[in-house]
């Protein structure tokens, strides 16, 4: 059951004095615009047992995500499509807000936007990977881990899903005598486009991108919006108690292209994709 | 360190990490340390200094722990019809009375609470009463304690306010002085910055994260000193010029001069 | 266990070239999870291992709280990409015993009593998995203590022996520990020289026993000096010796 509840973060007045003095001259406590992201690190391959890994920071919030690929059935209806799944967890690491257990509402929502993002704008060619129609394909977990938390940790799990992917090797399966084989070798993985999510909250009558925590503790409404390579939508989420008008949702949209454009262009730099 | 014997007045000090040996003889334990049959050892990562008194290890890390007496930052996170909850930044949260408030005659049907302290507010308050059955008990009944109406907030490790106060105030007056602010440092590591202007708030508040991050090191006042580009005489006048010095530099500076700090070794 | 092959070839090198009195490299880096009171992230081998403590902290729900001392928490926790065939994230029978031992080797190097009502929570994450785990785990949820600043009375260590090739070798990888005799976790506090965990899975002779345990406690040893460095670094930087001043 869903019920509402105060926020973990109780942001102290002084502080919401101070992010109101600073928004009232333009800008934010960190002194950031508000279209402006924390700086994105990237690196890569750092978990040596999974097909491909990243690390994502943005700003203070952290996060790692790994690829495994194994066989399985496909999903109902999808008989020819590999299955993906992308699953995010925000480890009792992260902050001392964060209790182990099964995952709370929050957590399950982060996970199903990331995945959304991932699945909804077809990044990897899943008809590729097939190995007998309807019987067997290939199974392609993206695991994703929050290790710091300081806000924004839809956009900082989606770049590590998508870095994750991007600089993958998948193992080469071979159907023999029946069974599935491992050959040792790999191959690239299938990517067809590079989704790309943007995070806006609105705070009073202004809309900031890439909140940090203490900014989610004063939001009213949060929007999440994923762009494909060509600069189409491909999926969507708003969350929080507030609401928007159809205005802000327009500039978060066209924020999204536009900001979501230069982020693309960067994640290709810093995971070396295409090179 | 061996040995049993130390020479008048000589202090001797090193780093350890827990488990580490500090002396071995007749001294006694003071803070951060326990004794293993003829030895001394420490608990906690820091400096440990060893006097004609005994052993201590002045820590370089770790939460705060509330005493009776502190003056601490709050800030206040629920109440109920009779007290606020107030995060100390501690491992317990404190609780102010509605009465220490409202006096004696308050009445939870009539008095409103929130209209006083809301949940966000930040206070200055005593501790009253702490021991290791009970949460802190908060009182405001003090000059100058009360809600904090507007000021820049940090956090420095509860460890590093000793030396962020300095021996008799000097590095806080120094900070003060030079950049035209008013600094409250509560014992709990939480710190309120007021200033004239921005500049100056910007500029203590990077002198004081300098402490934080450089408390083990020596010279630490001549490095803040040359951040914040004063002249090495101002220190002397220090007495006449500083402004009204607020109550918990006073109470602070007792504490530190009993902690007796690594700057002394500093001067020499 | 049975071995099929030969893990020792005949210069007494192991499967990844080290002699049977080597540890494999250990690299311990103090602080590296912002939001936590202390942290600690340790490769051991191909171990990569992240540590981070809460606390003292509050305990929720209240009820837990002991009067006279503090509740230690722990948690072992492998990442799903962790392991060769994907983990599934729901924690184990094996993580939950391994959380159980953890703790229990944590514990007798904490002053608990200095902090009583209140808790301390250790959550121990494998991003990647070698054989060795919760030994490196409990070394850098030893650091991750200190670096909280927790009363302590020692160090914690931890390295395992074990047999292979029916001779006895330091610190076990994951191929030994699939493949060789025995495995023989150990967790020790070199300055109280008290052993806080040990375990065993294999078939030891008594002078083997007695060989693997001696050799567990010099791996303790060695590991006790990387966290030392480790602390040091992060507290004093390269300055090892606090100058005396005259």
């Amino acid at each position: 059951m869903s019920s509402s509840r105060r926020s973990a973060i109780i942001v102290e007045h002084l502080r919401k004095q101070q992010m109101w003095d600073a928004i009232s001259k333009s800008k934010r406590l960190d002194g950031r615009d508000f279209g402006e992201l924390r700086p994105l690190e990237i690196e890569l391959d750092i978990i040596k047992k999974a097909n491909g890994s990243a690390r994502v920071k943005l700003g203070d919030t952290e996060v790692i995500a790994g690829v495994k690929v194994e066989t399985g059935e496909p999903f109902e209806g999808l008989e020819n499509k590999g299955a993906l799944i992308v699953s995010a967890e925000v480890l009792p690491v992260a902050s001392p807000h964060v209790e182990p257990g099964p995952p709370d509402e929050e957590t399950v929502e982060l996970a199903r936007v990331v995945d959304r993002g991932i699945r909804e704008s077809e990044m990897i060619d899943l008809e590729k990977l097939v190995l007998v129609p309807g019987k067997v394909v290939y199974t392609v977990f993206v695991d994703c881990s929050v290790i710091n938390a300081d806000g924004n940790l839809f956009d900082a799990t989606s770049y590590a899903v998508v870095s994750a992917l991007l600089s993958s090797k998948l193992p080469v399966f071979e159907m023999q005598d029946g069974k599935v084989t491992d050959t040792g070798r790999t191959q690239e993985t299938p990517i067809t486009t590079i989704p790309v999510s943007l995070t806006a909250v609105r705070i009073g009558d202004v809309v900031l991108v890439d909140p940090t925590a203490e900014e989610e503790a004063c939001m009213d409404a949060r929007i999440t919006i994923t762009t494909n390579s060509k600069g189409e939508f491909c999926a969507l989420q708003k969350g929080h108690t507030g609401s928007f008008t159809i205005d802000q949702i327009k500039k978060a949209a066209e924020a999204s292209r536009v900001k979501g454009e230069e982020i693309r262009a960067k994640i290709v730099e810093l995971t070396g994709y295409g090179k | 360190m061996d040995g049993e014997q130390l020479p008048m007045q000589e202090i001797r000090r090193k780093y350890v990490i827990p488990g580490d040996k500090i002396i071995e003889g007749n001294f006694r334990p003071l803070s951060n340390v326990i004794r293993s049959g003829n030895m001394l050892i420490a608990t906690r990562i820091g400096i440990a200094e060893v006097g004609r008194d005994g052993a201590k290890v002045i820590p370089l890390s770790g939460v705060y722990i509330p005493r009776v007496n502190d003056l601490v930052i709050g800030k206040i996170i629920d109440h109920s019809s009779l007290s606020w909850e107030v995060d100390i930044n501690s491992c317990f949260s404190a609780h102010l009375p509605a009465q220490d408030v409202f006096g004696r005659d308050f009445s939870p049907a009539r008095d409103d609470m929130s209209k006083h302290l809301a949940i966000g507010d930040m206070i200055t308050a005593r501790i009253l009463a702490f021991d290791r059955t009970r949460d802190p008990m908060l009182t405001l009944q003090e000059k100058d304690l009360g809600k904090i109406p507007r000021g820049e907030l940090l956090k420095i490790s509860a460890t590093r306010v000793p030396r962020l106060i300095g021996k008799r105030g000097s590095m806080i007056q120094t900070i003060e002085q030079a950049t035209q602010t008013r600094v409250l440092i509560g014992q709990n590591g939480i710190v309120v910055v007021t200033g004239r202007n921005s500049e100056g708030t910007k500029l203590a508040v990077r002198a004081i994260r300098m402490v934080e991050e450089e408390a083990h090191t020596a010279n630490l006042t001549q490095k803040i000193r040359a951040l914040l580009n004063v002249p090495e005489t101002t220190q002397e006048q220090a007495p006449n010029t500083a402004p009204p010095k607020s109550q918990e530099v006073e109470t602070a500076i007792e504490e530190v001069e009993e902690e007796l700090e690594v700057e002394k070794g500093e001067k020499l | 266990m049975t071995q099929t092959r030969n893990l020792i070839d005949e210069n007494g090198k192991r499967t990844d070239g080290r002699t049977i009195d080597e540890l494999r490299p250990v690299k311990i880096k103090v602080g590296v999870v912002k939001n936590a009171d202390g942290s600690a992230f340790i490769e051991f081998g191909r171990n990569k291992i992240l540590a981070a403590v809460y606390g003292p902290r509050e305990v929720h729900p209240k009820h837990m709280a002991l009067p006279d001392r503090c509740v230690l928490r722990c948690r072992y926790h492998m990442s799903p990409f962790s392991t060769d065939t994907r983990k599934n994230p729901a924690p184990s029978r094996r993580e939950i015993e391994i959380s159980k031992v953890m703790r229990e080797a944590l514990e007798p190097a904490l002053i608990l009593e200095d902090y009583p009502r209140a808790a301390i929570d250790v959550f121990v994450e494998v991003l990647q998995s070698d054989g060795g785990s919760r030994c490196a785990g409990i070394t850098a949820a030893s650091v991750a203590l200190a670096d909280a600043g927790i009363n302590m009375r020692d160090i914690v260590a931890a390295c395992a022996a074990g047999k292979v090739d029916d001779k006895v070798v330091l610190d076990i990888n994951d191929t030994e520990d699939k493949e060789g005799g025995a495995d023989m976790p150990v967790a020790y506090m070199p300055h109280l020289d008290q052993v806080t965990l040990m375990q065993l899975d294999g078939v030891l002779t008594p002078e083997q026993f007695s060989e693997c345990l001696d050799k567990a406690i010099k791996g303790c040893r060695m590991v006790y000096e990387i966290q030392k460095q480790a602390l040091m670094q992060k507290y004093f930087g390269n300055e090892l010796e606090l100058k005396e001043e005259q």
